[in-house]
């Protein structure tokens, strides 16, 4: 019954630079929202995927973060990801990272996000920092937005749809003030599949947290046809969902097409349930 | 396999986190300062979790062995619980753990020589009373004795204490430390069992029926005692078929002087943990059953549970006497 319904994921990305984001605004094919918004807003045509270009820092993180979310009316099935550059001097110069473990100067606590199962890429924990750092060796991965990213998403989703990516961009090798534009978009371009890969997951699982939580078939049509109030449209909701495992739309409509109250619609699919001898070898 | 562990700083030098972590040498090791940030924690995705779990080692620093709930027990007085473990290895659809905590990833408690030292406490205590323990409530108790060893752990003290019971239920085929180490009277190895058809479709990643049998037959052919828990009862096209199938299978391939006891318990769900449960799995062929709220509980009607108890029960009686029988009522 579910390869019926319309597939659909949603995700929501955080980036914090134009030039990291250019090359996903490109694969995405996401354009500009077509009015003026607090900070840069890009869609594709379905809807499915925005992105929001949220400044430099943490407080930047944080607004853009929760601003998305409402502006883009995300659901809690959102997959939310934040992908940018950090400082190093564990990993290699263009290497992409998956975060694990986020701590800051300012929370004793650290925060520790999930990351995709099966991932062929390494991970690493992320400082935050609230100015830029020189001094690379405290720390795995170095950034100025990650833990406010993550402490807002945290808020509207599951951690299991939150993820951050970071690019390996400057370290005691590579001296943060040699960075340009056109090596920073680089960067983020060398890893475009890698990222495209994660992003893929993130979508699939949204999409099938859409799909369970998708009304039943029938619900708007039978709640069209009768007036149920909150509690009955409730019960409706489940006594179709556990219906509609073992038997079909016509069957159902057949059942209650002589009801005349959605008293005797929730009496009638409950002796149908009631009488119900599950087949075991069928599943 | 286990992609990442959380290590709480505490225990990151126990020997037993050693030990543990020595079986995981592809894992990512975070550490962290208590397991309460990982575990049980809201905004969590209990169905996304249970596809790929975490491990967390943590310190338990209190509530090491608690009243069992009533209608629990095999015939004692009093009936005491411990887990050393939070979660189990395995995805039955039934299982009260779906609902219990909001994360699926597995916490083993590696400080088991605390759980001794309470276990003598309530011993000490309860002199001349008949006491059960049951091993990981919480938990399958023998899922992961290969990680853990703590069957093996706790076994030490009840060789001391030999009129006190201890039961380990679970659905593993795990044979050790039971396999090479001399039977003793008052451990009961009880296995969750239901027919095989039903046990297919509802025991995800657990082993199948005939291997649990086959584990059972060799235990008790050592001289293990042996509990059986058909628990819970499962309605369905043809049950009465499909359980007499698996009690007669059961019966003439164990020895029944092996027999502890057998318990016969009906599905239960309270209200709430059932809405959980259908909200995660909504799909799931169990929720099809003619399951309704009956005081407080999501559960068959009276009529089906008692006849579904006592077919079993009758059938029982032909191998086994009646004080063997008992009724898991939780």
């Amino acid at each position: 019954m579910n390869n019926l319904k319309i597939k659909k994921s949603s995700i929501r990305l955080v980036i914090a630079l134009k030039e990291e984001a250019q090359v996903i605004l490109n694969y995405f094919r996401l354009k500009p929202v077509n009015e003026k918004t607090i900070y840069p807003i890009y869609k594709n045509e379905e809807e499915t995927h925005w992105l929001i270009i949220s400044g430099i820092g943490r407080s930047n993180a944080a607004a853009s973060t929760a601003y998305l979310y409402s502006y883009s009316k995300a659901s809690i099935y959102t997959s939310w990801i934040n992908i940018g550059i950090a400082g190093s001097d564990k990993g290699n110069y263009g290497d992409l990272y998956l975060v694990d473990k986020i701590s800051t100067y300012q929370r004793k606590t650290s925060t520790y996000p999930s990351t995709m199962p099966k991932a062929t890429l390494p991970k690493m924990h992320l400082f935050t920092s609230d100015i830029p750092i020189s001094d690379y060796t405290s720390y795995e991965l170095i950034d100025m937005e990650g833990s406010a990213f993550f402490d807002i998403a945290s808020k509207l989703t599951s951690k299991e749809f939150i993820c951050l990516m970071k690019v390996i961009s400057d370290g005691p090798k590579n001296d943060i003030k040699e960075m340009t534009k056109s090596k920073i978009s680089n960067l983020i371009k060398v890893n475009l599949f890698k990222i495209i890969d994660v992003v893929s997951y993130y979508e699939r699982i949204s999409e099938a947290e859409f799909l369970i939580i998708d009304k039943p078939e029938l619900f708007n049509d039978i709640k069209s046809k009768w007036h149920f109030s909150a509690t009955q449209s409730f019960k409706l909701e489940t006594l179709l969902r556990r219906i509609e495992n073992f038997c079909n739309k016509k069957d159902i409509e057949k059942i209650i097409k002589n009801c005349e109250t959605s008293s005797s619609v929730i009496n009638v699919l409950n002796l149908k349930i009631k009488n119900n001898l599950v087949n075991w070898s069928k599943f | 396999m286990i992609e990442t562990i959380y290590v709480e700083e505490v225990i990151k030098n126990h020997p037993r986190t050693k030990f543990i972590l020595k079986k995981f040498k592809k894992s990512r090791i975070i550490l962290i300062d208590k397991y309460g940030e990982i575990f049980n924690k809201r905004n969590q995705n209990f169905r996304i979790q249970k596809s790929n779990p975490c491990l967390i080692l943590a310190h338990k620093k209190d509530g090491f062995v608690l009243p069992a709930p009533e209608g629990f027990g095999i015939g004692s007085s009093k009936n005491f619980y411990f887990s050393h473990m939070y979660n189990c290895i395995y995805d039955c659809r039934y299982c009260f753990l779906q609902g219990m905590y909001s994360s699926a990833n597995y916490v083993i408690f590696v400080n088991f020589e605390d759980f001794d030292i309470a276990i003598k406490k309530i011993i000490e205590k309860n002199v001349n009373t008949k006491l059960t323990f049951f091993s990981g409530y919480d938990c399958d108790s023998l899922a992961f004795e290969n990680v853990t060893g703590f069957a093996k752990h706790i076994l030490s003290i009840f060789k001391t204490y030999t009129q006190i019971e201890i039961e380990f239920r679970t659905k593993s085929i795990q044979k050790q430390p039971f396999f090479s180490l001399k039977p003793m009277k008052n451990v009961i190895l009880a296995y969750s069992l239901m027919p095989e058809l039903m046990s297919n479709s509802l025991d995800n990643k657990a082993p199948s029926i005939s291997r649990r049998i086959s584990v059972i037959s060799e235990l008790a052919s050592k001289g293990w005692k042996i509990g059986l828990r058909f628990d819970p009862l499962i309605h369905g096209e043809n049950w009465k078929e499909l359980y007499k199938e698996l009690l007669e299978n059961i019966y003439n391939n164990i020895s029944t002087d092996c027999l502890h006891s057998v318990s016969f318990g009906t599905l239960r769900f309270p209200k709430r943990m059932f809405k959980d449960i259908f909200k995660l799995y909504p799909n799931e062929p169990l929720f099809t059953s003619p399951l309704s709220l009956n005081n407080k509980m999501i559960s068959y009607n009276i009529e089906i549970e008692e006849e579904m108890t006592s077919y079993c029960k009758n059938l029982s009686l032909r191998y086994i006497n009646e004080d063997q029988i008992f009724k898991c009522s939780i």
